[in-house]
């Protein structure tokens, strides 16, 4: 067995050349490309977690929104039910006040057209028992004794009625 | 000056630039081809096969280093299981000028001269110390730049006349690492070249050794590797206590 001594100092070139261009135009693109992935898996893990953040930040901010709306609404009906309440019972009122003022009136003109019908019954009760009475008692009596007899009777008419 | 092994060498050489270079041909952060993803998935081996022997900030700078090592010494270990090129020769022979066959050689082996053109290169013991010394030399320079102190004290621990102990260790190291990685490779490359003999009979025998061979390689690949990322981090990682001296 030979040992050649230019084998081990071509090896030892070899290998530091290899070393050199590997480095250079193998694994130093590919060490950066990897980095820039490690970069960018980190990046969206960071972005993910983020998003997260804030779509439970705006889930929250909805559900607040909605439990606002929904008080609105509640309070919105009840404010309806309230005034419609309120009206029925105005309407309702009015009705009774006017039911009360429209009987009163009616009463009141019966009152009147009552009173009218006994001055005019009075009235006329009161011409017609004078021709009556002057009638019978024409000759019967002086004028002035009638005068008196026509009052005693309207005196007593007045008082019957 | 072995001509196979430098051609060896050189296809060694340009299967691994070239594999790296398709894996990276199309690099996407988004959508990684096949070759990309293999070679990120090497790349995440390297790196976890580094963190596994230092401190994983110093790791990062060795990454390069570890997968150089890695694929260069997979691709030179079963570079010689698929074929084998042989040419016979009754002259002295020249290429580019250098006879590889001179009449000495011919006469010797009685006029039929056979001369072994693909193997792998790391059945070469003389390359594979090449490797070793390169490591070598990394080692020393970086203990000695980045971790002065107790680089220069480790070599006297525990008692000062350990000294000798220690240089010998050192100098064991590069050595181990060379015939380790030689002497697992050139056996199978011998192997198969026993099985040969055999004829038509030894092709199941031929087909499993292949298969082990591949494995074999795998792991000196490996071997080499973390071997290389330990003693690395044993001359920079400074650690207090003194009984970082490792036994192999």
């Amino acid at each position: 067995m030979e040992f050649y001594w230019e084998s081990t100092v071509i090896a030892i070139v070899a290998f530091i050349l290899l070393y050199m261009l590997l480095s250079k135009y193998a694994f130093g693109p590919l060490f950066a490309v990897m980095e820039q992935r490690r970069q960018l898996v980190k990046d969206e893990i960071a972005n993910a977690e983020a998003s997260r953040k804030q779509a439970e930040q705006q889930l929250n901010e909805q559900k607040l929104a909605l439990q606002e709306a929904r008080k609105e609404a509640f309070e919105i009906i009840e404010q309806a039910k309230r005034s419609s309440a309120k009206q029925a019972d105005d309407i309702l009122d009015a009705a009774k006040q006017e039911s009360v003022r429209l009987k009163e009136e009616a009463v009141k003109d019966i009152e009147n057209e009552k009173n009218k019908a006994i001055s005019a019954l009075r009235s006329q009760v009161s011409g017609m028992s004078v021709m009556i009475a002057s009638k019978i008692i024409e000759k019967q009596i002086d004028e002035k004794s009638q005068e008196q007899l026509v009052d005693q009777y309207l005196k007593q008419v007045g008082n019957k009625s | 000056m072995d001509l196979s092994t430098i051609l060896a060498l050189l296809v060694s050489c340009t299967v691994v630039f070239v594999l790296a270079r398709v894996a990276v041909s199309n690099l996407s952060v988004h959508n990684p081809s096949r070759m990309q993803n293999f070679l990120e998935w090497v790349v995440d081996f390297v790196h976890n096969l580094v963190a596994s022997a230092m401190p994983l900030e110093k790791a990062k700078k060795f990454i390069a280093l570890g997968m150089t090592l890695i694929m260069f010494i997979f691709v030179s270990n079963v570079l010689g299981l698929p074929f084998g090129i042989v040419t016979e020769h009754h002259h002295e022979s020249k290429i580019f000028g250098y006879t590889y066959v001179t009449d000495e050689m011919v006469a010797e082996h009685d006029g039929h001269a056979h001369v072994a053109w693909w193997k792998s290169p790391t059945a070469d013991i003389m390359v594979t110390l090449g490797l070793a010394v390169v490591v070598f030399f990394l080692i020393h320079y970086l203990g000695f730049t980045q971790n002065r102190k107790h680089y220069i004290k480790h070599y006297f621990q525990p008692f000062w006349f350990f000294f000798p102990l220690n240089l010998l260790e050192q100098v064991a190291r590069p050595i181990t690492l060379a015939v380790r990685l030689y002497a697992n490779i050139f056996a199978g490359e011998l192997l198969i070249a026993t099985i040969l003999m055999l004829g038509f009979v030894g092709f199941p025998l031929l087909a499993v050794w292949q298969g082990f061979s591949i494995f074999v390689g795998a792991i000196q690949a490996f071997l080499f590797t973390i071997l290389t990322m330990v003693y690395i981090s044993q001359a920079i990682v400074h650690e207090d206590h003194d009984d970082d001296h490792d036994d192999h």
